[in-house]
């Protein structure tokens, strides 16, 4: 489904960064209903995994295999293709500040030019899943870190995608939000979507008995079944 | 198709009430820049106005001898209107001269040293326009001819004619200034008003980059946001027109005496379409490039 051969990424220097290198020479590949952990410190190289995925970056030097297509081939106009087949999840939620939870969901829906009553049904099932179907009407600021991260799943799942990609979901919530998180996680995974979750959180990992992918300096040094966080 | 384009302008129109301080704020700009667009439109009519006023007040004015015949007068007047450069001429009697002498002057000491008189000391004349001001010195020299020498008693020579010229020079001038800063003042209008706009979607920069993440088309991110643009211009150009109706309304006199006679309020009613189709091109017009340009960039990026 998903699959990096010997990714390299270098981004060039400007005014104020020097170069860097963000990935040397990765090679690994996710089949279709895993659930992938990427785990490593901050700068490791996870997040700019997940934008070569999503088509927001190319590599410098080797190929990205998305569903059998090179995503160099995919024109900037044409990656919303790939990325319909894809949910996202963030750190930061990124939630349209001026739309309801509900608008938030049904936003991913719409952009797929559904009818709406297809889009009040599934909005209104997705947010039972998540346990929001009494915050519909709110808008972002109106909710907590851990309310606001199930509207992001819940987001990433209204149009059933093919892969998850959660870019450290954890990272701003407490203990308890975050095992909530990780269960939804799960559940989706079980439902046969494939997951693949990016966190430096040593609990998250260690909780999941998962495959780990370990990334040191932009480097693959661990890839395990059912692995834990080495770090 | 059609739900396409009620889902675009419903999200356009839901974020232009929610995203209040932005709205207003890109609603004032454009609504200043159609104010300045409509006030360039009316400076342009009065330009042309004034200088339409200037046009019919000068001209060349040949007194005839007393002893001379109506019908040689009306003769001489033909031969002129046969001239290419003569545009208009008006045959004035001594009574028609006394008559409007009497009638500026009534009750005043020129009437009573008239009166002294006992007489009608006006003579007959022709009122001489030509189309263009250097066309005077002509009409002089074509009246100087020894044929007509025994029969005029003053002509108000080109010397006249020099000075006129050098109004229509200067009625000229106002008007390619008035075009000069109607076209530098819209283009700054214009440029005031993309920045802003520039600036308002800059603030939704991460939004925009939502709503790529979430799978959705570039038309569909940009449609909203031209809606939006599009609102924002359209309610600038009727709330200008609102307020330039009360004012003309409100203010008409003041502005006639203002404006040197140019009376806005008529010039605005035998204008109305055009100011109308005006705002609503500069708002609307403003309103979507704007937004259009500016979203193009994120979604290029």
């Amino acid at each position: 489904m998903i699959e990096f051969k010997n990714v390299s990424k270098e981004y060039p220097p400007n005014l104020v960064k020097e170069s860097k290198v963000a990935l040397q020479n990765i090679t690994f590949s996710v089949k279709p209903g895993e659930f992938v952990t990427l785990c490593g410190r901050s700068g490791a190289g996870k997040t700019t995994i997940l934008k070569m995925i999503s088509c927001e970056e190319k590599p410098s030097s080797g190929v990205v295999m998305f569903d059998e297509t090179n995503t160099l081939d995919v024109k900037k106009s044409d990656a919303y293709l790939i990325r319909q087949k894809i949910g996202f999840i963030f750190q930061d939620y990124k939630l349209l500040a001026y739309k309801t939870v509900y608008e938030n969901v049904a936003y991913a829906l719409e952009a797929f030019d559904f009818n709406d009553k297809l889009v009040r049904d599934e909005v209104m099932q997705v947010l039972e899943l998540v346990g929001l179907e009494n915050k519909v009407n709110c808008l972002p600021r109106e909710l907590s870190g851990g309310e606001k991260q199930r509207v992001s799943i819940a987001r990433a799942l209204i149009h059933r995608p093919e892969i998850i990609l959660a870019d450290e979901p954890t990272g701003n919530l407490d203990p308890y939000h975050t095992r909530e998180i990780v269960k939804i996680l799960l559940k989706i995974n079980e439902s046969g979507s494939t997951v693949i979750l990016s966190t430096h959180s040593r609990e998250t990992v260690n909780s999941l008995e998962k495959r780990v992918i370990t990334l040191e300096n932009g480097r693959i040094i661990r890839d395990e079944e059912k692995g834990v966080f080495s770090l | 198709m059609i739900n396409f384009l009620r889902k675009t302008f419903k999200n356009g129109w839901d974020n232009f009430w929610r995203q209040g301080f932005l709205t207003f704020a890109t609603s004032l700009v454009i609504f200043i820049a159609v104010i300045l667009g409509t006030a360039l439109f009316f400076f342009q009519g009065g330009v042309a106005y004034l200088s339409q006023q200037l046009e019919d007040k000068i001209d060349i004015s040949v007194t005839f001898k007393a002893n001379v015949e109506r019908n040689t007068i009306l003769e001489i007047k033909d031969s002129l209107l046969t001239l290419n450069q003569v545009k208009k001429v008006d045959y004035i009697s001594s009574e028609d001269a006394y008559d409007a002498f009497v009638t500026v002057h009534e009750g005043d000491q020129y009437m009573e040293a008239l009166s002294l008189l006992g007489t009608n000391p006006f003579l007959p004349s022709l009122r001489i326009q030509t189309k263009e001001a250097s066309q005077y010195k002509e009409v002089s020299e074509y009246l100087a001819k020894d044929e007509y020498k025994e029969l005029i008693s003053e002509v108000n020579d080109y010397k006249r004619g020099v000075m006129i010229e050098k109004l229509t020079d200067l009625t000229r001038s106002v008007q390619v200034l008035g075009l000069f800063l109607t076209i530098s003042l819209s283009l700054i209008a214009v440029i005031i008003t993309f920045n802003t706009l520039r600036l308002s979607i800059y603030s939704q920069k991460e939004e925009i980059e939502i709503m790529r993440l979430v799978g959705a088309k570039n038309s569909f991110i940009r449609g909203p946001f031209l809606v939006q643009g599009g609102l924002c211009g359209f309610f600038a150009s009727i709330i200008s027109f609102m307020l330039l109706t009360i004012v003309l309304f409100a203010l008409n006199g003041l502005m006639t005496t203002l404006f040197m006679g140019f009376d806005c309020l008529a010039f605005f009613k035998a204008n109305i379409v055009d100011v109308i189709f005006l705002e609503l091109l500069i708002g609307l017009g403003l309103g979507l490039l704007s937004s259009y340009f500016a979203v193009r960039k994120y979604l290029r990026d």
